[in-house]
């Protein structure tokens, strides 16, 4: 067991090291500089332009030589030093990320864990009969295959602007200032739903297709069919057949993260909710690539550290990698 | 495992816990609706900073709002309105002398005075700042008593100078003092204390607050007190967002080019804007085709009139824009400075829509289609194939770049539309690998001589870190030297300009080293919902600009919220 | 003789599955569509052709959008290049996926050990992320970049899925016999083990068209997509930009995405069809 969390967790320094390498690389080495966009947008005299001109390229660290930047990055890195965001110059990246994380944080865990409980309930459930499949499934089917932000932008429409009933941007009210007040508190509930509900949605499809088809298979198994001619009551080879089917259903969690936290990005961008989402594509559309470097990594640690979470889970739900078997088959 | 029961009561526990601690708040507060004003339109990103000496992306206001300049400029009357200063004159050819006005405090009690003057002047020394390039001709500065100075210029340039009065924003001396250079020049600079009409009050990702000084100095010098308690500046999420908060009434003013927003001025929202009809917008900027110069054919000036000859302005005025710009003036000009325009030079050389002409242009050139495509090739017998970037999302761009694109193709040249992304358009353009752009660099100011400057500017070897315009490469001495000239006029000097201007004029559109299309507007969108007072039009309304961006609250924006009232 | 028994039997139950006539029709619907809708207007997808803001009509059969181009035409030419995506970039995912799932599934050891871990880091790092940073930086994109990008990103969870099968069939008694007499290792894969396999790879590679169609929309829904091109993702791009939700031009939006919906809706319940073909375990359900 111990042998199977190292090599996992070797697996992902290795993928840490790897990604902190492509997410330094990739922008030097693209065409445009950032510095001229930023005074392009301080829209500077001319005559004074020139020496702010360079004045920026010393403060960025971008006149020494590139394996000289490449060290650099590392240590600052372990300093937990991001660097200075260009689009919101000279705040820290740091800190322009910290100030989003919670945002994500609320978010996507109850998104991500909500859907899976319910989809692998549902899924289960409309496993049990053709009636129940052919109306449920279909369902499912649909919403797996929407697109995040299409979903997004049917909620927004039909809630936000025709019915007029829940607010369609933003985390909370234009009118108010984070307290830890009542009226915030259901500012921040009103505006979080309809992200929620979009992610929910589309993610809850997916769970739910996946485990019907996975208990299905379960049914149809050997040891299913089995314990049937034992004798054994229907109820009890179900519940063997859906602890069976959980286990790839984790796996799938693992799998599904990096399209999960694309679905997040979009659904940020429709709801204007003030994520790590919305900064990258403003990241982008600024570029402001010390920004986007730092979400990035923000970005991997997060998956990482979801991995690992899930890593320990399955450990702990499946007997047989408990007793020493490495890897999944 | 995970049994509904188990579920159910995590979820129980959950919610009680946070019952449990969020049992002792309060109820919130909101900003009165009554008393706030919701603005929008400046800011793109959440709010980084609010150093005056950072020009771009300093929060909304922090120039108007909190700092001050010495005047106003009001550039629909052309006059200076005295501000932070009491007066200022010439005294000789090389010698302004700036009265400070008294009873100015900052807004922690310190008062203002000629010293915090002299010393804002003098960071520009030390530090990497916008004034900087003004010490290379200002020789010193004198300060005599508290509220007295003298400017002594090595070369007066006196347009240059006159604009700096009103956007140079004079900070306080005795907290700027200790700081270095770099914190001057690239501080976030929190909590600011200025001398103006509000102070910091709140700040998170999507909005600034300022909240009124009632101790501001106007009150009593001059009996003008700003209405709103609070100004919310909203940051632009998306323009659908924006949209959506000027339709519901949240927005009280919003600065966006909102697109399709022509159709709902006409119908049933409580929409206001400076022009009760078409074009709605005052010009803030005039939108020109820039064209690469150094490249073939471009360098030809017969292909550059046939090209000026085959773009439709109307129709992009009427089916791009909705009828929300005007079509530019020949010399692109601005209409608050149409004084400066010389009829008779547009006249004899100016251009307009007339495919007619374009192709006659063209084939008289020796422009002709060879090879039978339908689009003509050089004299030399060359292909022509160009293309028109502008960034890629500017929708209204995008759209017009389309129309120029098939005008040209109506007439034989073949231009195609690209939309690079905005970092690979400044590139285009900086380093001059692009052939035809759009651009509009040049915001309205006190004197034509700051677009002159823009289109002729003549350090062509320093384009890619200056930026300072003329991204075709157009090289000629004389006009060089016109622009110089000009700056050197007095500003009293209204014959002595317009003879220079109409040198410069000529040139212009004889050469054509860019196309004037139309003028960009003030997009302001004001709501009559919570409050009245607006600037319009019309007579006995105030005719002040509505606009929240940089440089515009001391081009009188800043008044507007004088003779705003509450519903 | 088994073989073509096998192949009948098949046919038959393929003709017979509900599902796989459902998805298989929709999906042939949206295809026809795409040829041969660009034949049914006279529009070409970026030209103004009339005021902006019309609702549908005879003549507009989606309306306008703000600047007055077709929708209908946009729509068409969109359902082309979603397809070109899906088809290009799902073939390049689930083609490396074939792959790298082949070689570590029957070689085993430490070819294996490296490929998977090579697997796992692409699999671990945010596909989409790393898309919208390279996109980001390029200036100029078409949709065979795109397809490539989505192909590159999209293989893991393949090569994952058919490294198991491959294991699975390596240690069958004809993998063993093709091995004993001598026969190389591509050989034995290509003519032993791939064909056991078609209709498995058949599976994954319906689901990754069909998931080269969500993440092509997503990118360009975030304006990362192709410039100078016309997809269903990009018209949604445009509709939120022009702010169609808030003017209520339901017509601009509401058709790409329910046309993407569809599609790769389709494809899912066409897969689970085929899945219940191929498996005669699951065909009594």
């Amino acid at each position: 067991m111990s042998k199977y969390f190292r090599r996992k967790l070797f697996i992902y320094v290795l993928t840490f090291f790897l990604a902190v390498t492509i997410d330094w690389l990739i922008p030097r080495f693209m065409p445009g500089n950032p510095i001229q966009v930023l005074i392009a947008r301080a829209n500077l005299k001319a005559e004074s332009a020139k020496v702010v001109y360079s004045y920026y390229m010393r403060a960025f660290g971008l006149d020494v030589p590139i394996w000289n930047q490449y060290a650099n990055f590392w240590n600052a890195l372990f300093h937990g030093d991001f660097g200075t965001s260009l689009w919101l110059f000279p705040q820290p990246v740091i800190k322009i990320i910290l100030r989003a994380v919670p945002y994500d944080i609320l978010l996507l865990l109850p998104a991500i864990l909500l859907s899976w409980f319910a989809g692998n309930k549902f899924g289960a459930f409309a496993a049990r009969s053709k009636w129940l499949d052919n109306t449920v499934s279909p369902l499912g089917y649909v919403l797996t295959a929407t697109p995040y932000m299409w979903l997004g932008m049917l909620l927004a429409w039909t809630f936000g602007i025709v019915l007029r009933v829940l607010p369609f941007s933003g985390a909370y009210s234009y009118a108010l200032m984070p307290t830890l007040s009542w009226i915030f508190i259901w500012s921040l509930l009103e505006h979080w739903i309809l992200p929620f509900v979009s992610l929910f949605m589309v993610m809850f499809g997916g769970w739910a297709i996946g485990m019907r088809n996975m208990i299905i298979y379960e049914l149809e198994a050997d040891y299913s069919h089995y314990l049937e001619t034992l004798g054994a009551p229907r109820r009890l080879i179900r519940r063997y057949a859906f602890r069976n089917a959980l286990l790839p259903q984790i796996t799938g969690l693992a799998l599904q993260l990096g399209v999960i936290v694309a679905g997040a990005l979009v659904t940020e961008i429709v709801f204007s909710y003030p994520g790590i989402g919305y900064l990258i594509l403003q990241a982008i559309q600024n570029h402001d690539y010390f920004l986007l470097q730092g979400c990035f990594l923000f970005v991997i640690i997060g998956v990482l550290l979801a991995n690992l979470a899930i890593d320990v889970t399955y450990v702990l739900v499946d007997p047989r990698t408990r007793t020493g078997m490495q890897g999944e088959r | 495992m995970w049994s509904r029961t188990r579920l159910v009561l995590c979820m129980l526990l959950a919610v009680s816990v946070i019952l449990g601690l969020t049992g002792g708040l309060v109820l919130g507060q909101a900003f009165p609706r009554n008393e706030t004003l919701y603005t929008g339109g400046k800011q793109w990103g959440p709010v980084s900073n609010w150093n005056p000496f950072m020009a771009g992306n300093q929060a909304m206001g922090t120039i108007g709002l909190c700092y001050e300049t010495l005047f106003l400029y009001d550039p629909l009357t052309d006059q200076f309105i005295p501000w932070l200063a009491e007066s200022g004159k010439w005294l000789s050819s090389t010698v302004y002398e700036l009265k400070v006005r008294q009873g100015v405090k900052w807004s922690d009690g310190q008062p203002l005075t000629a010293a915090d003057v002299k010393f804002t002047f003098d960071l520009g020394k030390t530090a990497a700042l916008n004034i900087t390039s003004l010490w290379d001709w200002l020789d010193n500065i004198v300060q005599v008593g508290d509220y007295y100075l003298e400017f002594h210029f090595k070369q007066a340039l006196y347009q240059e100078w006159a604009n700096n009065l009103y956007n140079i924003a004079i900070v306080p001396q005795h907290i700027w003092a200790s700081r270095n250079a770099t914190t001057v020049s690239t501080g976030a600079n929190e909590n600011p204390i200025g001398s103006g009409p509000y102070l910091f009050f709140a700040v998170d990702q999507v909005k600034m607050v300022w909240v009124r000084n009632d101790n501001w100095w106007a009150k009593t010098a001059l009996g003008k007190s700003v209405a709103p308690k609070y100004i919310v500046d909203l940051v632009n999420t998306s323009n659908e967002n924006s949209l959506g908060l000027v339709l519901q009434g949240q927005e009280d003013l919003n600065n966006n080019y909102l697109p399709g927003i022509s159709t709902l001025l006409l119908g049933g929202y409580a929409l206001h804007t400076y022009f009760p009809g078409a074009p709605y917008h005052l010009a803030a900027n005039t939108a020109w085709l820039d064209i690469n110069l150094q490249k073939k054919p471009m360098g030809d000036v017969n292909f550059r009139k046939a090209l000026a000859y085959a773009i439709n302005v109307a129709d992009i005025v009427s089916r791009d824009y909705g009828n929300m710009v005007q079509a530019a003036n020949a010399t692109g000009l601005l209409p608050t400075w149409d004084k400066y325009v010389d009829q008779a030079v547009i006249n004899s050389l100016g251009t307009s829509y007339d495919p007619v002409k374009a192709k006659q242009t063209l084939t008289a050139a020796g422009y002709k289609d060879v090879n039978g495509d339908g689009f003509v090739e050089a004299p030399d017998g060359s292909k022509i194939a160009l293309k028109i970037i502008v960034p890629n999302g500017w929708s209204d761009w995008m759209a017009a770049i389309q129309i120029i694109s098939s005008n040209a193709q109506a007439v034989g040249i073949n231009v195609q539309p690209n939309y690079p992304d905005f970092n690979g358009y400044l590139d285009a353009r900086l380093n001059g690998t692009f052939d035809l752009a759009i651009d509009n660099q040049q915001q309205i100011s006190n004197t034509p001589w700051s677009y002159y400057h823009f289109i002729f500017y003549d350090k062509l070897a320093d384009i890619p870190s200056t930026q300072g315009g003329n991204y075709g490469r157009y090289n000629n001495p004389t006009a060089f030297a016109l622009v110089s000239q000009l700056d050197k006029v007095p500003t009293s000097d209204l014959a002595g300009m317009k003879a220079v201007i109409s040198q410069i004029q000529t040139i212009q559109l004889t050469d054509l080293p860019i196309i004037p299309l139309w003028y960009n507007g003030m997009w302001a969108q004001m709501s009559t919902a919570y409050w009245t007072g607006w600037p319009s039009s019309a007579d006995g309304d105030a005719h002040y600009l509505p606009v929240t961006w940089n440089g515009y609250w001391n081009m009188t924006s800043i008044l507007m919220l004088c003779n705003l009232t509450a519903k | 003789m088994t073989q073509q028994k096998k192949r009948r039997e098949f046919a038959y139950f393929a003709l017979r599955n509900n599902k796989l006539r459902i998805g298989v029709a929709i999906v042939f619907l949206f295809m026809v569509l795409a040829l041969v809708g660009p034949w049914l207007t006279h529009y070409k997808p970026r030209e103004f052709v009339a005021p902006g803001a019309q609702h549908p009509s005879s003549q507009f059969w989606m309306g306008t959008t703000s600047l007055g181009e077709d929708v209908f035409t946009q729509f068409v030419y969109g359902l082309r290049a979603t397809f070109i995506v899906g088809l290009l970039g799902g073939g390049l995912g689930t083609l490396i996926g074939i792959l790298i799932g082949f070689v570590a599934g029957y070689r085993g050891g430490m070819v294996d050990e490296l490929l998977n871990m090579f697997t796992n880091i692409v699999l671990v790092i945010p596909s989409l992320v790393v898309l919208l940073i390279i996109a980001a930086y390029l200036e100029v994109r078409g949709f065979l970049f795109e397809s490539l990008f989505i192909g590159f990103f999209a293989w893991p969870w393949a090569a994952r899925a058919i490294r198991a099968q491959t294991f699975s069939l390596r240690s069958r008694e004809f993998v063993d016999l093709a091995r004993l007499s001598g026969m190389k290792p591509l050989r034995t894969i290509v003519t032993e083990i791939a064909p056991n396999m078609m209709s498995y790879l058949l599976l994954v590679f319906i689901l990754q068209f069909g998931g080269a169609i969500l993440t092509a929309a997503t990118l360009d829904f975030i304006g990362l997509g192709p410039t100078n091109a016309v997809s269903l993702g990009l018209m949604m791009n445009n509709a939120v930009i022009w702010g169609a939700l808030i003017l209520g031009m339901w017509w601009w939006f509401i058709p790409p995405g329910l046309a993407i919906t569809a599609i790769v809706g389709a494809l899912y319940v066409t897969n689970v069809g085929l899945d219940e073909v191929f498996n005669p375990k699951l065909r009594e359900m």
